[in-house]
Order: structure tokens, then sequence, then C-alpha cells
């Protein structure tokens, strides 16, 4: 361990693999460390002894749920948007090659006490009891805009400057009632909490034109795509990436402590008596905890099923999201389910998870709205965590902290970190529209 | 240089090269697909997995044999690796007794990672360095017995046993599939999938297309 390096990355969560794929592409010595012996940190899929071991304090698992190692339960569940900037980074570095998707089935969202398919065609839309007739002309409109909409082209943008002009503007503008504005912005656009509609328009356009797009690009029956064998397989596909242009891998590396010279710059860092030198050090928040702070707390159930969630069709897995106002809360609450289906369990058994911002100390009683969905359940265990945000300044000490994982039921959050955080690493901005293996393909030819 | 399409073959079978770093896993995978052997003796980078095919039993087989990428090196594979193998070449170098001696934790890791169905073979390489060799034959064939593995001594640098090591070890996951495949109603291509299919997520749809599709050189 003893030599130097470009960068040392700790933790070997999805944004650490991510950003040691890049950077080791790049040409940059990496070597990358984890306390843990398994990858993934925070972002791992457990199997069942491990999710024991973590939330029951034993190793001996229930022996009706099935063999362990069918489990892979994810710590952070969140599914993939097929069009959004984690697909264009999987199909950017060619990591697709080392894993398998399937779309998600089906998407839902919670209205008055009930769930609704939200509409993945134009028959559906036509049938959906969420818009009444007239709405839906409305709603049409208003989606045909969005659809039009293309930021480079002036004439489309029908007068609206999107930068000014705010979402509840644009909204009035369509003449949308409140039902429809609710589930517009919270099951199409993903937005969490309704901060958004005082905010300029362009990113709520942008984000339902990233849901449309998303729905059309494989036309499953959600806009989501999932990994077959659980969310642990994406860090360990760019750890690979990494390791195939020279990263180093070390797992079970005990208190990895970043070691600073006399100006506070990060030059090293120590494991078990050895120092690696270095000139940047990127980690998430666990490994520079005096460097970062709280910004809010994510709450979760964890829950093994033998059944699909009631009034799904019988999906394999879904999307169910209950918006802030139907609860009387500050943001939304997410259920995500997956199964056998995507190798995530035994046959017949469902893993479901029901997250939200944390408004209380109490899980229990604040998930059970998500949790009342779900049906009978077999196991339940819940968790709670804090997000953090780095503070330090990363020109004074070259440290590159990730933000924590959100409550978000996607990927979007979490590239836009990994970018801007590989920008400020390298001082060079990724295009993501250039495919490396074809570049490297032209390149041999 | 002209791309041809991939040839035709009945079944792609996943191999996975382990062991301690150094003892020569890379050069039987590039001797047994690309007919080549490399001297210097660095640790293993730029290796993807590398295909051959060829015909056990009468059937096309194509072998997608996979290497570490280095990440054995501080015992760093990812369970990944495992995913889906239906072989496994678990390679120790004969003039270097831990690298046997650390078999038994490779096996382990096999074990807890791969498919319980997994075939393994146990690879006593550098039998080209006879004045050097540490680990008998006897002391490794008794293991491999009680262990319930197959084995063999190769040579990478001579290309001696080679060919028949992946030879053996594909006509014996060959063996099993087509056992299994008799009494499941599975396909075998859609064993590791329970229901539904998998997309290809690097398929560009045509509204999604950008850059026209490269022309061969």
């Amino acid at each position: 361990m003893d030599e130097e390096y470009d960068v040392i990355v700790l933790g070997t969560g999805l944004k650490e693999c991510i950003l040691s794929g890049l950077l080791s592409v790049d040409g940059l010595k990496v070597l990358h460390m984890d306390r843990n012996d398994y990858y993934g940190g925070e972002s791992s899929s457990l199997n069942l002894t491990q999710l024991w071991k973590r939330f029951r304090g034993s190793d001996t698992p229930e022996e009706n749920l099935g063999a362990s190692r069918e489990y892979n339960v994810d710590m952070i569940p969140k599914f993939i948007m097929a069009n959004g900037l984690l697909v264009q980074t999987l199909i950017h570095t060619d990591v697709t090659k080392y894993l398998n998707f399937k779309a998600v089935d089906g998407s839902f969202v919670y209205k008055k006490g009930k769930i609704y398919k939200v509409p993945a065609t134009d028959v559906e839309a036509l049938k959906s009891p969420l818009m009444g007739l007239f709405e839906k002309r409305r709603a049409r409109k208003f989606f045909i805009y969005v659809q039009d909409y293309d930021e480079k082209d002036p004439k489309s943008h029908e007068g609206l400057d999107l930068s000014k002009v705010t979402a509840r503007e644009i909204i009035s503008k369509y003449g949308l009632e409140d039902d429809t504005i609710d589930f517009i912005g919270h099951a199409l656009a993903l937005h969490n909490d309704d901060d958004y509609l005082d905010q300029p328009a362009i990113d709520f356009v942008k984000r339902i034109k990233l849901y449309a797009e998303s729905l059309a690009r494989f036309q499953g029956g959600s806009p989501y795509i999932y990994p077959l064998y659980g969310l642990g397989e994406l860090p360990q596909a760019f750890a690979r990436l990494s390791a195939v242009y020279g990263g180093t891998y070390m797992l079970n590396k005990p208190e990895c402590k970043v070691e600073f010279d006399g100006s506070g710059k990060a030059i090293g860092v120590t494991s078990a008596g050895e120092t690696a030198k270095c000139k940047k050090v990127v980690c998430d928040p666990s490994y520079l905890s005096e460097k970062v702070k709280k910004v809010g707390k994510v709450t979760r159930a964890v829950c093994i099923m033998s059944h699909p969630i009631p009034d799904t069709n019988d999906a394999h897995s879904v999307q169910i999201i209950l918006p802030q106002k139907q609860l009387g809360r500050k943001s939304d609450m997410y259920l995500f389910c997956c199964s056998y289906a995507h190798n995530v369990a035994p046959k017949g058994k469902y893993i479901a998870f029901v997250s939200a911002e944390a408004e209380t100390d109490n899980p229990e009683e604040e998930l059970k709205p998500g949790i009342e969905l779900l049906g009978p359940t077999d196991e339940i265990f819940y968790h709670s965590y804090d997000t953090y945000v780095p503070t330090n300044i990363q020109e004074e000490d070259n440290c590159f902290i990730s933000a924590t994982y959100d409550a978000t039921t996607h990927f979007e959050s979490t590239v836009v970190d990994v970018l801007d955080m590989y920008t400020k690493i390298t001082g060079k901005t990724l295009d993501l529209s250039v495919d490396l293996s074809a570049a490297s393909a032209a390149a041999e030819n | 240089m002209a791309r041809r399409p991939d040839e035709e073959y009945d079944y792609l079978f996943k191999v996975v090269l382990i062991g301690d770093s150094g003892v020569g896993k890379s050069n039987l995978l590039s001797r047994f697909t690309r007919n080549e052997f490399c001297l210097e003796s660095k640790s293993t980078i730029g290796v993807e997995f590398a295909t051959r095919t060829l015909q056990v039993e009468g059937r096309t087989v194509k072998a997608q044999i996979w290497d570490t990428a280095g990440q054995e090196r501080y015992r760093a594979i990812t369970s990944a690796y495992y995913r889906g193998a239906l072989g496994a070449l678990l390679v120790y170098d004969v003039t270097k007794p831990t690298t046997f001696e650390n078999v038994s934790r490779w096996l382990k890791e096999l074990r807890d990672h791969a498919d319980s169905n997994i075939v393994i073979m146990l690879i006593g390489n550098k039998t080209d360095l006879k004045h050097l060799r540490a680990v008998a034959t006897e002391d490794a064939q008794s293991y491999a017995e009680k262990e319930g593995l197959s084995f063999i001594e190769t040579s990478a640098l001579e290309a001696l046993n080679v060919e028949k090591a992946f030879q053996t070890i594909l006509s014996e996951v060959y063996r099993i599939i087509s056992k299994k495949s008799i009494s499941s109603d599975q396909t075998t291509a859609n064993a590791n999938i329970k229901e539904g299919q998998t997309i290809d997520v690097a398929a560009t749809s045509e509204s999604n297309a950008k850059k026209p599709c490269c022309s061969s050189s």
C-alpha cells in the first residue's frame, strides 16, 4: 500500500465507484478502499444474513424465508430513469456489458386513499379516472406544449421564457385543476414537495420531458428500469471498469484516516499502519465527518412479503408515489417494490420499501400510510439515516466529499452530484453523449 | 478492420478465472483465446473477458472467459464477478506454495458467491519451471479429489495442457447444462431470468440516434 496515487477514493458507494471508474479511464492512478468487506457502502444490497445482522443483531434469519444468497435487498432503493443521466453514464462508459436490466412493471400514484396507475400509453390515459374528460383535453394541450418544447428553438417557446415564468404561471395558463397539478408535479415531474411551483418552470418542464422520453425508451409499463440482482450490482460494475483501467481495490481496510499537511491539504490515507500518498481524496461523508454538515434525515421501512402490492395488477416491480398533499406532509412518500422477477428474492417473494424525508422521530407511525398499502408482511425493518453535504473548500484541502443519497425515487440527483464532483476534481466537464467504447473502437481502426 | 458478425453458437458459457495474483491467469486466458503469451508479469490491467467458440460434444459453445482485472491482488473481487458463471478455473502457481495454500480461501469465496452447481477446476500453472517446482502433483491431486474438483497442471508459456483444461471444463459444464435442461422446461438461455425479458440498455432507439453508424475501415 505504501505508494503514490493521483486520487484515493474512500467508500465503495455508487457515487464513489462511478468517480473511480471515470478517473481511471482518464488515466489517473486511483486507489479505492472501503472499511467493509463488501462493495456498496451505504448503497449496497444485502443478503438475508447481512440484513438480519444489521437490523436484528443476529445472523440466523427465519428458515422459511428461503436461501440467504437469493436476497439482494437494496439499502438505497431507487429506480433508474430509462433515459436519465445514470443510463447515459452507463452507456458512456460501456458498463452496461456487466449488467442486465428489466423494465419496472408500473408506476402508481396515491390519491384520496386509493392508488391509480400512472398512464403509460394514450389508451391508458384516455381511460384513467385520474382526470375528468374536459381536464384531459386541457392536460393534453399542456403535454403537447411540453413535448414540443425545445430549449434551443424559440419558436417552440410560444412566447414564454421558462427561465422567468414560474411553474405555477404556466399551469395557470393551461387552466389545470389542483388535482391535475398534484399528479403532474409529483407523479410525472417527480418533485417531492411543492416548492417547484414558485420556481422557474424550466426544471418542471424538463422533468416531464425526461419522464416521457424514459417511458418511450423501452416501452415497458413505466419509465424505469432496474438491474437484475439489485442495485448493489451498479457500484461493482463501475469498480470493475476502474480496475480494468488500472484502479487498485482494497476492501476490509479499517479506519481509513486522511492525512493532512501543515497547510491543511490532504496528502494521503493511512490504514492498518500503512500510508498511501495522493494528491486528492474522494470519499463519502462517513470518512471525513468533520467536513460535512447534516441537512436532513431519511426514514425507511424494508419489508419482505409473499405477494405483490394489492391493486397493482400483480406487478412484480412497481413504484407508488404518495404526494405530500394527499398525506398532509411536507414532502412525498415513496413505495418501491421489486421481487424474484429481478432476482432480488427467492421465487414468490417480494421486497418493498417505504421511504420519506423524516418529519418525526417515529418511523413506524410516520410511514404508516405507505405500509398500509402493502398488505401483510412477512418481515419489516425500519431504519433512518441523516443526510449530509460537504462544508469544506475543495481548493484548500483537496478533499471531494459526496452528498448522502436522498429519499428521491430515482438517480438523477445522484449523477448530478457525481458529474459536479468530477468537474471539481479534474477541471473538465464530462460529455455523456460520447460513447467511450465506440470512440475507442474508432481509434483502433 | 472489418468487424464480423457474432459467430452463431448453441450455448454461451461464462467461465471465471480466480486465484492469487501472479499465478498466470491472464496468460492462460490469452493462450487459450488468442494463442499469445506475455512474459511481463504485470498485474492484470485492461483485460475484460475474452471469448472463443469451439465444439463440445458436437455442439457449438461460445466460451466467455472472465479475468479479474487485478481485483484479486488485495482480495477485492466483486460478488458480481461470479454472477452467472457456470465454470471456474482456480489457478495456483506450482512454484509458489502460498498460492496453493490460498486455494481453500478461493474455494470458500466461490461457495459463498457462485452458483452451487458451478464446475470448478483446479489448475497448477507454470510447470515449465521444473527446477523451481514446490507443490507436488500428488498433493494437489488428492486435495482436488477431496474437494470434488477437476485437476490439471498446465504451462501457459509452453501451451501445455491449456487447450485440454478449457475443453475439459467446458465439457463438464455442457454435461450439467444438458442434464438440467432435460429435467426443466426452462430454456438454458433464460435460466437466470425467472420472468419477463431483460432489455438492452445500450441499444439506441431511432428517436435518440445522434451519430451515424460507423462504417468498417
